[in-house]
């Protein structure tokens, strides 16, 4: 028996079949009329625990136990927070110790059970874990855009069937009264029996093979990724395959002279010991003495070779 | 001497700066499109010091500079009191490309833009000369999608024992840290901070480190990379304008380039190194196993450009493309993706 019934004013779906219950946040049922009546003025208080509720926060009852209600309402809550996915986690274990945390909070929250601290552990944990919540949420985001690409195929898919469909019963309705009309007009003008041109009109009938409804051209394989994915998203350039890059040191200029020690010879031949070395201040500003050792043996080294 | 005002002919204003007036020519002996940028004079009592230091620093640098990736000096002129340099004519610039929301950067077009710049950046280094204000406003694009160091106003040799230098260079975004705090000997690592800096941004698509004051600066550096300690930058304290900061935990970059793979994160954690002698130079970050890895660098024609200067170009293949579009009904209604 249905005895679904409006606490405020025990109004049931017996006496009024177009009965609807509506819940709030703390998991208290109203019936619709209640609610109009109670949330006039947008807000105010549940009749049976005063707790503060908002109007366009009240839902049609689901379930039958206002409980399993409540208990969506904070899951769901909840669980935008505690977005992890079982990748984030090292060990099946922590995996399992989280879930079970989600749990124990979502059951104090229903029942009442140390609510203010409950409600303190959330917060910790969003601050904690600020930036993996905004992460897996563009992530699930994405997940949803994907589903819903996929409900949109389907449908375009849903729409195209039943295109065709309408368009082979008219096609056989067409042909159906050019047939007809053959018949008569070959009873009109033919020589021959009538009885027999009807058996042979009957025959060519039921021998004409049944016409298959062409198979829709198939957009995806079976795993549902589409054959064409990028054109439904912004094009993206094609990544053109060049040569790989190759280090090729630049050609050095002809010094018209011998070459000066590399870095590693300034450092180990003790061409170091000329020039005055890098305070710890000027090492700190990126110079080191190496550098004008260098550059100096460049400038002395360079043009030795020229001959006027 | 022929008349040099002659040889160019103006066709187009391109901009005005600080020091200069910029005309888009035409050579006449060569026919070829160039950049020609006119010093202004100024006052009679800047006039007296004779021509602008910076031109004076571009005139006297570039004409001794030869590299693809480095602008070239093509001519000098004077005309009366003015005087003008003939630069290759270039059809814009990285600041421009990153800014343009049209343009889609891929890691290939990316990894193109470092290679050309550090290419060119590598020269000068060699040649012993700083450029001091590397920016992506600076990084030049012709139409060929080459890519060409410009503006080198504030470039100086280095390798001096004694000579002290400014540390008011680099535009602030991009200034090194030693910079910011004062060092007057510095060597190539204000330019590689540049160009990490210049590499972030080409990545995020927005200016890494906008830092609004000198100090802003600074703690946007250390809140990003932590801040220094005496272990881990010595001889910091001794720097000019050294001040102390607030302790600062330091940021794992891959989360804040999470699209980055880790050899570019190798390649940006030694560019943008807090330590001055920890920083590459252009030769050790050209090795590094980024640029050799796949995808490979674009080729110059397939580098973005922005719509306004490749539909001079480009006009006709793309009505061919429309057209054949609708002949074959290729234009299926697109869906809006919100």
């Amino acid at each position: 028996m249905d005895d679904q019934a409006c606490p405020r004013c025990k109004t049931t779906k017996y006496r009024n079949p177009s009965l609807k219950l509506m819940v709030n946040v703390c998991g208290h049922a109203l019936c619709e009329s209640c609610v109009d009546l109670l949330f006039l003025k947008g807000s105010g208080s549940c009749p049976d625990c005063n707790v503060p509720l908002r109007r366009n926060n009240f839902r049609v009852q689901l379930f039958e136990d206002a409980m399993v209600e409540k208990e969506i309402d904070i899951r769901k809550r909840v669980l935008k927070d505690y977005n992890k996915k079982e990748e984030d986690f090292a060990t099946l274990r922590e995996y399992n110790d989280y879930l079970e945390e989600i749990e124990t909070i979502v059951y104090n929250l229903t029942n009442n059970i140390d609510v203010v601290g409950t409600n303190k552990r959330i917060e910790q944990y969003k601050r904690d874990n600020k930036e993996i919540i905004s992460k897996n949420k563009a992530k699930i985001g994405r997940e949803e855009v994907e589903l819903e690409e996929i409900l949109e195929i389907e449908k375009q898919m849903e729409d195209l069937r039943r295109a065709e469909i309408i368009r082979m019963e008219q096609e056989a309705k067409k042909q159906k009264i050019r047939e007809k009309e053959a018949l008569i007009d070959e009873l009109m003008f033919a020589e021959g029996d009538a009885k027999e041109i009807l058996n042979t009109f009957a025959q060519s009938k039921a021998n004409k093979p049944e016409v298959l409804p062409p198979v829709p051209k198939v957009t995806q394989f079976s795993t549902g990724i589409k054959f064409n994915r990028g054109s439904t998203q912004p094009t993206i350039p094609l990544i053109e395959e060049g040569p790989l890059y190759k280090y090729e040191p630049p050609i050095q200029p002809d010094r018209c002279g011998p070459d000066p020690p590399s870095i590693e010879n300034i450092i180990s031949g003790g061409y170091l010991k000329h020039v005055r070395a890098e305070n710890e201040t000027e090492k700190a500003g990126g110079y080191k003495s190496t550098l004008p050792c260098l550059r100096a043996l460049q400038d002395a080294l360079a043009g030795l070779y020229h001959a006027s | 001497m022929e008349e040099p005002i002659l040889r160019y002919e103006k066709i187009d204003f391109l901009g005005e700066g600080q020091f200069a007036t910029v005309y888009k020519a035409r050579d006449v002996k060569t026919d070829k499109i160039v950049a020609v940028k006119k010093i202004k004079i100024g006052s009679r009592l800047e006039a007296q010091d004779g021509i602008n230091r910076t031109a004076l620093r571009e005139i006297k640098l570039l004409q001794e500079l030869q590299h693809i990736n480095l602008i070239g000096l093509l001519d000098v002129f004077g005309q009366k009191s003015n005087v003008s340099l003939v630069f290759d004519f270039m059809d814009t610039d990285l600041e421009i490309i990153v800014k343009d929301n049209s343009i889609v950067l891929t890691p290939a077009n990316v990894k193109a833009y470092m290679i050309m710049t550090l290419r060119g950046l590598e020269y000068l280094h060699q040649n012993w000369i700083l450029h001091r204000d590397l920016k992506p406003n600076n990084l030049l694009i012709n139409r060929e999608g080459i890519l060409k160091i410009g503006d080198f106003g504030l470039a100086k040799a280095f390798g001096s024992p004694t000579r002290i230098n400014t540390h008011q260079v680099v535009t602030r975004w991009y200034r090194s840290p030693e910079l910011l705090f004062g060092a007057r000997q510095y060597g190539t690592g204000v330019d590689m901070w540049a160009i990490g800096c210049i590499l972030a941004e080409l990545l995020l698509r927005v200016p890494f480190l906008p830092g609004e004051s000198d100090l802003d600066q600074l703690s946007r550096i250390f809140q990003v990379f932590g801040t220094p300690s005496e272990e881990t930058w010595p001889g910091m304290k001794g720097l000019t304008d050294y001040v102390q900061f607030k302790q600062f935990p330091p940021q794992q970059l891959r989360h804040i380039f999470s699209a980055a793979g880790d050899d570019l994160i190798q390649l940006m954690e030694s560019l943008l190194a807090l330590y001055p002698p920890n920083r590459c130079d252009c030769t050790q970050a050209l090795q590094m196993t980024y640029f050799s890895n796949k995808p490979a660098p674009s080729v110059g024609s397939k580098l973005p450009m922005p719509s306004s200067i490749c539909k001079v170009e480009t006009e006709k293949p793309s009505l061919k493309r429309k057209l054949l579009e609708n002949i074959d009904g290729g234009s299926l209604a697109k869906r809006l993706q919100f």
